[in-house]
């Protein structure tokens, strides 16, 4: 998904570069390059005419004259040349000639220094010793080799700038000192003819620079015009695939309801083929009960334009079954707001519902089932052990006892067992009632003692409990004393006492049951009220329980608006409390 | 709090063993009078006959169940005035509010135990007007 939105954003990015000048976006390492490139490629053209000027000029300035000057002249230009001939092909041959475009540059505008400084030599040597129609001549061929390097370096305006300096600075001292009004003159006229010249020059060099920019420019958006294209044929593919091979039903309809695209799942689910299913109304998959309620919420749905999530409608599949599907219904919009289509999401959930039916009868039949037989079983020992039907020798009364203990503990577990379902379902109601702590707690410790007595530990109130009110449900929160008073009196050693406190604390009622057993464990700690769990897993089979009792009372607690939890005791010992809101 | 003690009860229930076991707290430990009926569709005319100080009935029977007992109980001018205590298994606090709510004197849940049940039902019957 995010790579469809880059997609798009770099074609957004693209046209927006479009209609701003997009020769801010060429490389300038780039456009130097074409420069650079530019003005070797023409060095060959450049150097053949230099040679053929050079010998024409030779044979007419040697006419008449010492050669040696002549000589040594042509000598300096075919140096030049030479020269220039090599630097052409080391530029030629450098592979990496683009990133020392500075480097090639350079060489290239000492090259155009000292072909322009030969040129001036001849102007200073050949002028002053020549007869007027060879000065002529000679002003001619000047003008000519200043003129033919403005489109040899029009490329760069600088290297001509130096070129047509080293040439026409000697002529113009030349021509100043010569002596003669009408040379003086021209001398005058020269430095404008070199202002001109280097003027077009450097506009040359503008119109060169725009089209290399404007090459570069369009270059670089054409790659990411590329780029921005295949990142959206990608995504495209990849949404595509999304949808064909995702286990969810997935249907594109228009704001008429009407089926534009299906998806194999959705074939798959309902039975018909994407051609069937595309160009009708989605309304041959809703069962026809419900299709006055599925117009309302349709046209809820396209006129707000707010997505619909697990809404669960019954469907009518091609073989009259139907089936509860959860359908997730996304109104797509345009910039301008217009809608383009409706995605529906949907998941086959009647196995789900089944199931979630079928775990709820388990728990009514686990609750039902179970308890019935515990009732006879527990009640007939009750009824032995009391002594109601009379003594019976000491041994049958210790196993009956033994068989009522273990009784009771069963029907403990089973009923932590239906809690944590009930509560996991969110089934679990509370009887909110107002009630004094003090005589909350002492009635627990009443229910409880006989319990200690067992395991051979007193409960005792410490201090004064408080007489305060909480509103909570009493059977409850007696359930949750009773866990904490049981866990302690298992844990504690024989003959102990724990010790119960109530007090305020700010605004909270603050129940805490002290005991001396082992502790927590460190490595317990943090899961102690977690579910299925115990310290010791041998402890399950010693001291009896599930493992649910600290989870149930930490939720219950939780449900009344308090908070439990536990701390290390001086002296040894654990203090498990949990704290009410104080009933105003 | 009815001026005689609680002595006749007309317990309606299909399990055997409970049958037994409520029979004996109620005779062995509450010293009371017990009539127990297996079938519901008896019951009324059982309880008619009987003429039970309070009546206890299942919540879960098969043919009939406590609830629906309870509400024909009420149409039967022998029987609409009895008070009627509920045991359960499976009640949830808001079904047992709503037949407190019918007129049900009370509701004891299952597992209860024999050795308290005289003393529960002398609880719920102490508080009758």
């Amino acid at each position: 998904m995010s790579n469809l939105a880059n997609g798009i954003e770099s074609v957004h990015g693209a046209a927006a570069a479009m209609s701003a000048d997009v020769r801010e976006r060429a490389d300038p390492a780039l456009v130097r390059a074409d420069r650079v490139e530019q003005l070797y490629s023409q060095l060959p053209l450049g150097l053949a005419v230099t040679v053929v000027i050079g010998v024409i000029a030779a044979i007419e300035l040697h006419e008449g004259r010492l050669i040696e000057p002549v000589l040594f002249w042509a000598g300096l230009l075919a140096v030049v040349v030479v020269l220039h001939g090599l630097l052409y092909l080391g530029y030629r041959n450098d592979a990496h000639r683009s990133a020392h475009t500075a480097q090639w540059l350079r060489w290239l505008g000492i090259g155009a220094f000292a072909a322009g400084a030969v040129w001036g030599v001849a102007a200073a040597v050949f002028f002053p010793s020549q007869a007027d129609e060879r000065q002529v001549f000679l002003a001619f061929l000047l003008a000519g080799v200043i003129s033919g390097g403005i489109p040899m370096y029009a490329a760069s305006w600088p290297l001509f700038a130096a070129y047509a300096a080293a040439i026409a600075l000697p002529f113009t001292y030349v021509l100043a000192t010569f002596g003669n009004h009408l040379f003086a003159e021209i001398a005058l006229l020269i430095p404008l003819f070199y202002g001109v010249s280097v003027a077009i020059a450097y506009r040359l060099n503008g119109v060169f620079l725009s089209g290399y920019r404007l090459r570069h420019a369009y270059q670089r958006q054409r790659v990411e015009l590329e780029e921005a294209r295949r990142q959206i044929e990608a995504s495209g593919r990849k949404l595509a695939l999304f949808a064909e091979r995702s286990p969810i039903a997935v249907l594109e309809l228009d704001g008429e309801a009407v089926v534009h695209d299906v998806n194999e799942a959705a074939e798959l689910l309902f039975g018909y083929g994407a051609d069937e299913l595309s160009g009708a109304s989605v309304k041959r998959l809703v069962l026809p009960t419900y299709h006055a309620e599925f117009d309302r919420e349709w046209q809820r749905l396209v006129a707000s334009r707010q997505p619909l999530s697990a809404t669960k409608i019954r469907n009518l599949r091609r073989d009259g079954l139907t089936v509860v599907c959860e359908w997730t219904v996304t109104p797509l919009v345009n910039r301008e707001g217009e809608l383009v289509s409706v995605i529906a999401q949907g998941r086959d959930v009647t196995a789900q519902l089944e199931a979630e039916r079928m775990k709820k009868e388990f728990t009514s039949t686990l609750s039902h089932e179970l308890r019935t037989p515990l009732t006879s079983i527990i009640g007939s020992l009750q009824l032995i052990n009391a002594g109601v039907l009379g003594e019976a020798p000491k041994d049958v009364m210790d196993l009956t006892e033994v068989a009522e203990r273990n009784s009771q503990r069963l029907l403990d577990i089973i009923n932590d067992i239906l809690d944590i379902e009930k509560i996991d379902s969110g089934k679990l109601t509370l009887n909110p009632q107002v009630l004094r702590l003090d005589d909350l707690v002492r009635e627990a410790m009443v229910l409880n003692k006989g319990f200690g007595e067992r395991f051979k530990v007193r409960f005792e109130a410490k201090g004064e409990l408080t007489k305060h009110e909480v509103k909570a449900d009493h059977k409850r929160l007696l359930q949750v004393m009773t866990n904490l008073l049981s866990n302690a009196a298992k844990f504690s050693p024989e003959g102990e006492v724990v010790e119960i406190t109530a007090e305020e604390q700010g605004p909270w009622l603050r129940v805490a049951v002290h005991d001396r057993g082992p502790g927590i464990p460190e490595a317990f700690r943090a899961r102690i009220f977690g579910r299925f769990n115990q310290a010791d897993s041998t402890t399950s089979r010693q001291k009896g329980g599930a493992g649910l009792g600290l989870a149930i009372c930490k939720r219950l607690i939780e449900m009344m608006r308090g908070r439990i939890g536990f701390q290390d005791r001086d002296g040894g010992g654990t203090t498990f409390w949990f704290e009410l809101p104080t009933h105003a | 709090m009815p001026e005689r003690a609680l002595e006749r009860i007309c317990y309606v229930e299909d399990d055997e063993d409970i049958q037994r076991i409520v029979r004996m707290s109620l005779e062995r430990v509450g010293k009371m009078k017990v009539e127990v009926v297996s079938d519901p569709n008896l019951a009324i005319g059982v309880i008619a006959r009987f003429k039970p100080d309070l009546v206890m009935l299942d919540w879960m029977m098969p043919g009939m169940d406590g609830p629906t007992l309870f509400r024909k109980m009420k149409q039967q001018a022998e029987t609409a005035t009895l008070p009627v205590v509920f045991i359960t298994a499976k009640a949830t606090q808001r079904d047992m509010e709503e037949l407190v709510a019918l007129g049900a004197a009370g509701t004891i849940s299952k597992p209860f135990s024999p050795k308290d049940l005289p003393d529960q039902l002398r609880a719920i019957w102490a508080k009758l007007p």
